[in-house]
C-alpha cells in the first residue's frame, strides 16, 4: 500500500483546489437590493487582475451552479441551474457565457473600493489569491438563463 | 436540455395567494371569537388584520412583487374579500325584467370565500435582543386540497438597532423567498412528471339504492362497486398511483391521487385537466354498463372533487 506524507498530501489537494472548476468560495456579506446578492468572492491567478477575472467568474457561476451559502443575516440562495450536469450539457453554451470579456460580466458589479489589500489579498505558490466584494444581478442573470432555455421559468407548463 | 412540454396547450395554473397565519393573527388579537355548540371558537379576522396592520401589508406587497416577476401574480387576500362583499351585495340586488332573483343554494353562500389552490402561509415577529430588533420569518406554501406543504422557509435575520423594522422586514423577504421559490419549482416538476396530486370522495345520496357493496359482474368478475372503482383508478391515475385512505358501504375517500396534467379530448386535443374533469370521466364510467348509476360531480377546486352516487 503506498503511503504519502502528510505535507505530500496537502500540496496535492491544494494543486486539485487550485485548478478545480467547481471551488468557488463564497462569503455571505449582507442582504442585497431587490433582484441582487451581495457577498465576497475569492479567485486565483498568476497576477492580482487574473485573480480577480478569476473571483469574477467564480461569483457568476456560484449563482447559476452553486448557490450562495446564508450568513451574516441571509439565508442560503439556491442555484439558478437546478439540473445536474448542467455545465456540461451546455458546455458550448457557457464556454462562450464565461469566455473573456463574455456575457457574464453584464451581471457582476465589483464594490470592492481599489484594488484588493491586506488580507484579502494572498501571496501563493503560484500566483496570487484574492477576494473581492461584489454584487450579482442574480434576477437578471436568472431571467437570461430562462430566456436562453438553461434554467426554467416558475411558470412554465401554466 | 429543453424542457419539452405542451406547446399548444398548458397546464390549470394555481391559483397562490398569501395568508397570513392563525397565529400571527390570533397572537395580535385579530380575531373573532364565537360560541359553537357549547364550545369557543377563534376564527382569525383576516379584513382587520389587512386594514390596521401596516407591517404586514409591507411585506405581503413585497412577496407579490417577487412572485409577479417570477410570472406567478398572487391572488390578493384583501382585494379578493372585498369583491366577494361586493359581489354579494350585487346579487342581493339583482333582479331579472319579470322580478326574479338569482338563484343561490346555501351551498353557494358557503363557497363564497377566498379560496387560492396553494396558501402561502405567513408569520413573522419583530424581536428584540436588547437594543437591537431583528425579524423571525416563517413562510410555508401548503397545497389548499392536500394539506401537505409544498415549499417552505425559516429564519432569522441579523440583529440591528440602526436599521428601521420596515427595512429588516424588506430584507428578510428578499432574502428568503428564492429559496422559498426553489422548493415551489421542484414542487411544479415533480406536478409535471408525476402528475397533480388531487384528492377524492365518494359518497352516496341517501336515497341512492345501491352502496359500495353492491356486487356488479364487470368482465366475467363480480366485484363490489368500491372494487370496480379501484381498478379504474388503476387504469386512470398516472403511474396507477392512489391511496383509498378510508372506505365504508356509503363513503370512500381517495388520496393522494395522481392525475395527468393534461388529457386528450375526443378530438384528439391535448386539455389542461383538473380534478373536477377527472371525477367526470369516472362518473361517465359508472354511467354505463354494468353499473347504470347516476351520480353528482361536487367541485371543490383545482385539487379536489366529490362524486356522489344515486341522482344529480
Amino acid at each position: 500500500m503506498a503511503t504519502y506524507s502528510a505535507d505530500a498530501q496537502s500540496r496535492k489537494e491544494r494543486k486539485i483546489l487550485y485548478n478545480s472548476q467547481y471551488n468557488y468560495e463564497i462569503e455571505p456579506v449582507g442582504v442585497g437590493q431587490d433582484g441582487t446578492k451581495v457577498f465576497k468572492v475569492w479567485g486565483y491567478g498568476k497576477e492580482v487582475g487574473d485573480a480577480i477575472i478569476n473571483a469574477k467568474e467564480a461569483a457568476v457561476a456560484a449563482c447559476l451552479f452553486k448557490g450562495l451559502p446564508g450568513g451574516a443575516g441571509s439565508a442560503p440562495t439556491p442555484a439558478i441551474i437546478s439540473e445536474p450536469n448542467a455545465e456540461v450539457t451546455h458546455a458550448a453554451y457557457f464556454e462562450k457565457f464565461f469566455e473573456i470579456g463574455g456575457k457574464y460580466l453584464q451581471y457582476i458589479a465589483v464594490t470592492t473600493d481599489g484594488e484588493p489589500s491586506g488580507q484579502d489579498r494572498l501571496k501563493i505558490k503560484k500566483g496570487y489569491k484574492v477576494a473581492i466584494y461584489v454584487q450579482v444581478m442574480y434576477d437578471a442573470l436568472r431571467k437570461q438563463m430562462e430566456a436562453d432555455n438553461i434554467a426554467r421559468r416558475l411558470d412554465s407548463g401554466f | 436540455m429543453v424542457f419539452s412540454l405542451a406547446s399548444f396547450s398548458q397546464a390549470k395554473k394555481p391559483i397562490i395567494m398569501v395568508v397570513p397565519s392563525d397565529q400571527y393573527c390570533i397572537s395580535r388579537g385579530y380575531a373573532n371569537t364565537y360560541e359553537n355548540q357549547g364550545m369557543k371558537q377563534t376564527v382569525p379576522d383576516y379584513k382587520r388584520a389587512l386594514q390596521t396592520d401596516p407591517d404586514l401589508r409591507l411585506v405581503i406587497t413585497k412577496m407579490s412583487q417577487i412572485m409577479a416577476d417570477r410570472g406567478f401574480p398572487l391572488k390578493d387576500l384583501e382585494q379578493e374579500l372585498k369583491n366577494l362583499e361586493q359581489e354579494g351585495a350585487e346579487m342581493a340586488m339583482m333582479t331579472s325584467k319579470s322580478g326574479a332573483d338569482i338563484a343561490e343554494s346555501p351551498i353557494d353562500k358557503l363557497k363564497r370565500t377566498a379560496k387560492a389552490d396553494i396558501i402561502m402561509d405567513l408569520d413573522f415577529t419583530i424581536q428584540r435582543r436588547g437594543p437591537q430588533k431583528y425579524i423571525s420569518f416563517n413562510l410555508k406554501g401548503l397545497d389548499a386540497y392536500t394539506a401537505k406543504q409544498v415549499s417552505g422557509v425559516a429564519g432569522a435575520g441579523n440583529p440591528s438597532a440602526a436599521t428601521a423594522p420596515e427595512i429588516l422586514l424588506e430584507e428578510a423577504v428578499l432574502s428568503q423567498m428564492d429559496a422559498f421559490n426553489a422548493g415551489l419549482m421542484r414542487h411544479f416538476e415533480d406536478l409535471f412528471a408525476n402528475g397533480r396530486e388531487v384528492k377524492m370522495l365518494v359518497k352516496m345520496w341517501s336515497s341512492a339504492t345501491e352502496d359500495l357493496e353492491t356486487e356488479y359482474d364487470v368482465n366475467g368478475e363480480t366485484i363490489e362497486l368500491v372494487e370496480a372503482i379501484d381498478k379504474w383508478m388503476d387504469d386512470n391515475c398516472k403511474g396507477g398511483r392512489y391511496s383509498r385512505t378510508d372506505a365504508t358501504a356509503t363513503m370512500a375517500r381517495y388520496e393522494q391521487v395522481r392525475i395527468p396534467m393534461m388529457k386528450a379530448d375526443a378530438k384528439g386535443k391535448e386539455k389542461a385537466i383538473d380534478a373536477r374533469a377527472f371525477v367526470t370521466d369516472l362518473r361517465k364510467y359508472l354511467a354505463g354498463a354494468p353499473f347504470n348509476l347516476t351520480c353528482k360531480v361536487y367541485q371543490r377546486g383545482l385539487g379536489e372533487a366529490w362524486l356522489i352516487i344515486g341522482e344529480k
